[in-house]
């Protein structure tokens, strides 16, 4: 199962992205700042935009999600229920996971941009498609509702997660690092190796590396691991 | 057309006569055919053609009762036509700016303040369309009248509340009743020529044809 970017051109006004690369199974970061490329990307691999060169190639995947940036795009249904429901999901297993028993029966409008953001992403990570593609999925979180968030994205076994998020503070586990700068996609590639290239590594990390450590991975958790183990 | 209170007015009185009677409604549609950019101000065809499939849809009805189905449909479509056109030729704040030069600070301004607010709107209603359509495809929903009922209900909800919104704004801003503008405007020489040409479909849906074309015969 992969995902491969052929040449992919994409211009829009004085905006022009480009990619290429290979996003196999497994949990890939795309990281870069506000307005780099980043959604347009996300809406490419999703299908929602076509390229003006160049091609997005599917390889044995059979079903893909794309998470919107903002979760009230997703809402089509005037219940939080509905709307689980419109999702092909029991409403019952989504608001427990989601952490939102008992408002079934709530207007979507009516919950936070943190709830209704926990609710997308349970939708979307419970559907489990081939080819999960997630625009932004901690904004609007609080650092207990991101770990959550990291959690529920770790716990996907099988697939292709594809993360697009300037986050640099909760991060969750995962396999590649790529950067969106200008609206040009770079590999970073594998973790932990693309570790020390990544230009927009959060603060822990660079400090961790200053230091002489080498995380294993991406989290803070990863970062003080490292450091403990040089330290002793 | 270049200047918005002949724009609106040309628009107005064609309207008019496209409304009160099939003549004046084809004459309105050749001012149309003359003066506008035609096809190029027209929203794209899945805006459209649903509008234009209503108003056949009830035409047909009104024909299959009795009724001048067919001068409903030709004077409807005008009508939408001339709407299409000063919809697209429309700028942000040309409405505001010919209800304050036409009735004043207060009044006027109240009026064309509204007027802005209700074309914003429809733009952001369009938006509202396609980030709904989105959803709809991640979702794998297929449109059809079960998908329709809520999807509108969700969408008539939304821009009630985005209006409320934008009251408590105005009133936190210290927006109370009226407002000053000097509005400025340009007119090219083909405007005022258009805009009196405009009259000529009044006048042929005011004059009683028949009688004419009886005297003549």
């Amino acid at each position: 199962m992969r995902v491969d970017l052929e040449g992919l051109v994409f211009a829009r006004g004085p905006f022009t992205l480009r990619g290429s690369g290979t996003f196999g199974e497994g949990v890939h970061l795309v990281s870069g700042p506000v307005g780099g490329g980043k959604s347009t990307l996300a809406l490419l691999l999703a299908g929602l935009l076509r390229p003006e060169s160049g091609a997005v190639r599917r390889h044995g995947v059979s079903s893909a999600l794309l998470l919107l940036q903002f979760p009230e795009h997703h809402i089509t249904c005037p219940t939080v229920a509905g709307e689980v429901r419109s999702w092909g999901l029991a409403p019952e297993d989504v608001l427990l996971r989601a952490d939102l028993l008992g408002r079934g029966d709530d207007d979507p409008f009516h919950l936070s941009r943190g709830e209704l953001r926990r609710l997308t992403l349970a939708c979307a990570v419970m559907q489990n498609p081939d080819l999960l593609v997630l625009d932004e999925p901690f904004s609007s979180l609080d650092c207990v509702a991101k770990g959550e968030a990291c959690w529920m994205i770790e716990e996907r076994g099988a697939g292709i997660t594809i993360i697009f998020s300037h986050e640099r503070a909760v991060l969750p586990r995962v396999d590649a690092i790529w950067e969106m700068e200008d609206g040009v996609l770079t590999a970073r590639g594998s973790v932990p190796d693309a570790i020390p290239s990544w230009r927009h590594a959060p603060p822990y990390l660079r400090y961790a590396l200053r230091e002489g450590a080498r995380p294993e991975n991406i989290r803070l958790s990863d970062a003080r691991e490292a450091l403990c183990r040089i330290r002793g | 057309m270049q200047d918005p209170r002949l724009r609106l007015f040309a628009a107005a009185v064609l309207s008019l006569a496209a409304f009160a009677s099939t003549a004046g409604a084809v004459a309105a549609l050749v001012w149309w055919l003359l003066v506008t950019p035609r096809t190029k101000v027209l929203p794209r065809p899945g805006v459209f053609l649903p509008l234009i499939a209503m108003i056949a849809v009830t035409a047909a009805l009104s024909a299959w009762g009795g009724g001048a189905g067919l001068s409903y449909f030709i004077r409807m479509t005008v009508i939408l036509l001339l709407a299409a056109w000063v919809y697209a030729g429309t700028e942000e704040g040309e409405m505001l700016a010919v209800a304050v030069w036409a009735l004043g600070d207060r009044v006027g301004f109240e009026i064309g303040l509204i007027a802005e607010m209700g074309l914003t709107g429809l733009a952001v209603i369009r938006q509202d369309i396609e980030h709904v359509r989105v959803a709809m495809t991640l979702k794998g929903i297929r449109p059809g009248v079960r998908s329709i009922v809520p999807l509108a209900a969700n969408l008539i909800v939304t821009e009630i509340r985005r209006s409320d919104e934008i009251a408590r704004l105005l009133v936190v801003r210290g927006y109370t009743i009226g407002g000053r503008i000097c509005p400025l405007f340009r007119t090219e020489p083909g405007d005022v020529l258009a805009s009196i040409m405009a009259l000529i479909p009044v006048l042929l849906s005011t004059l009683p044809l028949r009688d004419v074309f009886i005297l003549l015969g």
